[in-house]
This record gives C-alpha cells, sequence and structure tokens, in this order.
C-alpha cells in the first residue's frame, strides 16, 4: 500500500460568495486499525488562512511546525500577516525543496485576504501535490485518500456564489458522503467557515 | 563441460506471457422508480490514453423489462451479453413468455459464476422491472455476486458517481424535519432521475478521462394495467418524446410500444 494511504484522511475546501470553507475527516489510523477519532488535520496560519495537510501524519506534524516557523519568521521581518496567496507559494517552495525526498503530503490552503490588501477580503483556495505543484482552483479543490469521492460529490454540489450557510451545508454533505465511501476517512469531520 | 554451455542461450533466460485481459473505460449506472427505471452508460471505449471509438454501447435491451450494462474488458462483455441473450431465447422458446428479471439475474450470477478460475471481466448491472411493475436493479462482480439494489453505479467513474447517488438518491447524510419530510429512496419521478443521471454523467466527464463522448439512458416503463389507461404521474404517462427518447433496439422479443426507450446525449468529447 503507498504510503499516502498509510494514516487515512481526507481535506475539501471551497469558494462561496465573500467566504470560503476548508474541511477535513477526523481519523487517524494504521493501515485498517483506527488510532484516533479527534485528529483533526487542518491548522490556522493567520486568523484569516488555514492549511489541512492530509497524507502521512508523521509528515503533516514535521510540515506544521515548519510553516510556523517560516510565518512567524515571516511576520517579523515584513511586519504583517502573510496572505493566503503568498502562503500558497511558501507552501509550495517547502515541498519543492525536499524533490527527491518529499513529505508525504498533500496540503489544501484556504484563507480570506486582509482587508487592507490590493484586493481584500477575497475568498482565497489553492491544493498542492507532494512536492508543490500548485492548482488555484476558482471553486473546491479535494486531497487526501477519498479525493476521487470529493471530486464525485463536489462536482455535482457545488455551485456558484454561495452564501457562508449555504457553502457550510454544500461543503458538508460533498465531505459526508465522501466519507462514507472511503474506509480510510471518517469518524467525525470538522468544517471551518470563513 | 565449459561454463557457458549450462545456460540455455547467451541472452539468458527468455520468458514469453499473453495477457487475456484488459480495461476498457467508462461507466454505467441504474436508478431505479416505483414504476420504472433508469440504466445508463456512456459511449467512450479506451485502452490506456487512447480513445477506440466515441460510440460503442454498452447497455443492452435484453426483454421488455430488463436491460443490461456492462462495464469492464469490452471483449467479454461482448461474449457475456451473446451468451445471455441466446440463453434468453432458449428460454422464451421453452415456456412462451420472456424470462422475469429475478430469474435473469440468478442466470447471469451463474453463468459468470460458471467461469470462477477465467472470469469475465465485466461488471454488469441489470436493470427494469420486477413481476410487481416496481423498479428494479440488480449489481454484479465479476463472478457472479449479485444484490438488488434501488441504485447502482460501476465503472472507471464508480467512486465519483456512488457517493452521489448515496446524497441524491438515497438521502444519506440528511435529515427529516417537519418543515421538510424526507422522501424514500426509490420514489423519486422518472424526470427528476433523468436529470439526475445527466448531471452524475457530466461531473465524471469533467473529473475522469475515460468518461466522455456521449451518454445512453434507457427508460424501462411499467405499461398501463389490461384494459385502462395510464394515469397521470405514472411514468408511462412522462412525455419522453420531448426528451427526444426513441424506441430502444435489440433483446430476443417482440416490443410493447414505449415499454423500453432510449434517450441519447452528448458528453464532451476531450
Amino acid at each position: 500500500m503507498s504510503i499516502m494511504e498509510y494514516n487515512g484522511g481526507s481535506v475539501v475546501a471551497m469558494r462561496g460568495k465573500n467566504c470560503v470553507a476548508i474541511a477535513s475527516d477526523l481519523r487517524l489510523g494504521n493501515q485498517a486499525l483506527t488510532v484516533a477519532c479527534n485528529f483533526d488535520k487542518v491548522f490556522p496560519i493567520t486568523e484569516r488562512v488555514f492549511i489541512g495537510l492530509p497524507g502521512l501524519a508523521s509528515d503533516l506534524t514535521t510540515l506544521r511546525e515548519k510553516f510556523r516557523y517560516r510565518v512567524n519568521m515571516y511576520k517579523m521581518k515584513e511586519e504583517r500577516d502573510i496572505q493566503p496567496e503568498t502562503f500558497a507559494h511558501l507552501v509550495s517552495s517547502t515541498l519543492y525543496e525536499k524533490r527527491f525526498g518529499p513529505y508525504f503530503v498533500e496540503p489544501v490552503i484556504a484563507g480570506l485576504s486582509s482587508p487592507d490588501a490590493p484586493e481584500p477580503n477575497e475568498p482565497f483556495i489553492a491544493a498542492s501535490d507532494l512536492i508543490g505543484c500548485l492548482n488555484f482552483a476558482k471553486d473546491f479543490v479535494v486531497s487526501g485518500t477519498a479525493s476521487d469521492k470529493l471530486f464525485g460529490m463536489a462536482e455535482g454540489l457545488w455551485e456558484e456564489d454561495l452564501g457562508p450557510d449555504e457553502l457550510f451545508e454544500t461543503i458538508s454533505q460533498t465531505l459526508l458522503g465522501a466519507l462514507e465511501r472511503d474506509a480510510l476517512s471518517g469518524w467525525g469531520a470538522v468544517v471551518r467557515v470563513m | 563441460m565449459p561454463s557457458s554451455a549450462m545456460a540455455p542461450n547467451a541472452h539468458g533466460i527468455q520468458q514469453r506471457s499473453f495477457n487475456p485481459y484488459t480495461e476498457n473505460g467508462g461507466s454505467i449506472m441504474a436508478i431505479a422508480g416505483t414504476d420504472f427505471c433508469v440504466i445508463a452508460g456512456d459511449t467512450r471505449q479506451s485502452e490506456g490514453y487512447q480513445i477506440q471509438t466515441r460510440y460503442k454501447p454498452k447497455v443492452f435491451r435484453l426483454t421488455d423489462r430488463a436491460t443490461l450494462a456492462t462495464n469492464g474488458f469490452a471483449a467479454d462483455a461482448e461474449a457475456l451479453v451473446s451468451r445471455i441473450k441466446q440463453r434468453l431465447e432458449m428460454y422464451r422458446h421453452a415456456h412462451g413468455s420472456s424470462m422475469p428479471i429475478a430469474g435473469i439475474a440468478r442466470m447471469i450470477s451463474t453463468i459468470l459464476y460458471g467461469k470462477r478460475f477465467f472470469p469475465y471481466y465485466v461488471y454488469n448491472i441489470l436493470g427494469g422491472l420486477d413481476e410487481q411493475g416496481k423498479g428494479a436493479v440488480y449489481s454484479f462482480d465479476p463472478v457472479g455476486s449479485y444484490e438488488r439494489e434501488f441504485c447502482r453505479a460501476a465503472g472507471a467513474a464508480q467512486s465519483l458517481l456512488q457517493p452521489f447517488l448515496d446524497s441524491q438518491v438515497m438521502f444519506k447524510n440528511q435529515l427529516s424535519t417537519p418543515q421538510r419530510k424526507l422522501p424514500e429512496p426509490g420514489t423519486m419521478k422518472l424526470d427528476e432521475v433523468l436529470k439526475l443521471v445527466m448531471d452524475s454523467f457530466t461531473g465524471a466527464t469533467e473529473r475522469h478521462i475515460e468518461v466522455g463522448d456521449g451518454l445512453e439512458m434507457f427508460v424501462v416503463r411499467t405499461p398501463p394495467a389490461e384494459g385502462q389507461t395510464s394515469q397521470a404521474g405514472s411514468a408511462i404517462s412522462t412525455d419522453l418524446q420531448a426528451w427526444g427518447a426513441v424506441e430502444a433496439l435489440g433483446g430476443e422479443d417482440e416490443q410493447e410500444e414505449q415499454a423500453v426507450v432510449v434517450i441519447r446525449r452528448e458528453l464532451k468529447k476531450d
């Protein structure tokens, strides 16, 4: 079995009208054995940027600490919070640094740009593969062991310009539906709407 | 003796092999209603990244009450379907009537299991009407394990389609409220089901390279009871001419008009 399926887990992010949502399951497994049911894979980077890290759980921990370090250094030098798009490029270059011995994680990034940014309060989502190839989607991004199921659900349920409440329902149904058909994901879910 | 003479030849041991199977992509699905069944499949046939043809039907009319969708290895599918049709014709000659769908399902299971150790590499979904005139879907694995269900997707985009059907046909992860009672699975109207099938396949076409080109939706409907006219709201009274429906061909029996029709739609070709 692939190392990407060793622990299991899935993340999805969606864009709405003046809002974004990012959701993940809560399972941590050791192949077929479930180890924990409170393993959130989404972490805050700033007040307005979140990253989801499905994949190998040990690399998730390593990367989370690495991003905390790099984002703190960024804030000290720049004296401002990092923007979602800038952070996506930071993720990309961090992953490509390890091109020939990669972290086995496929990140999902979701956030809103800050009010004083050139384009203020702009919803942003992106996904990356394990070596940093970014996918800036306008609609939704998926990642993890249930990614194909998430694609099927999201392609059917998502529509343009959803408000926060509708987006919450859409992303929840998308994730729940996909989790029911994936043996390696599930055991609870968390949804964040910005 | 010189050691070189011990070797089979100068190039070392040679191996030859022949793989009797391949995978030809595509996807199929079926949804049962109270008095109808929709059986659908895309029409692309591919091998690897190569499209062999944009129109190769994989849904077949068997009788007035049964339609079979096949997916997997196209050559095995062809052999299997012709064998099933042959057996149905034999049944008709012996009994003077078409085999009921439960019988067809059991027969397909035994035909598949007959090749347990050199299987037909095909996933089958049998859709139609049971003896009460209710919509029926039977799904099979390649060696004949089968089950009756309300809905099923199979093939390349199965993992994209099935969770969507769980949500929209079985109403999974939805709660009933006094304001909005959840309908029973398998009670949707025919036109709702057709829209759902089209949405499912356009979605699968977007995200799966092996799905596309064309969509064929077979509709099997319960005819009005003897000496009665069709009731308003029944599937047979639904105007499928407006959807571009035409009479479905094939099968071993003579067709009752409008009992089995097929609706063809274009899907993206890239």
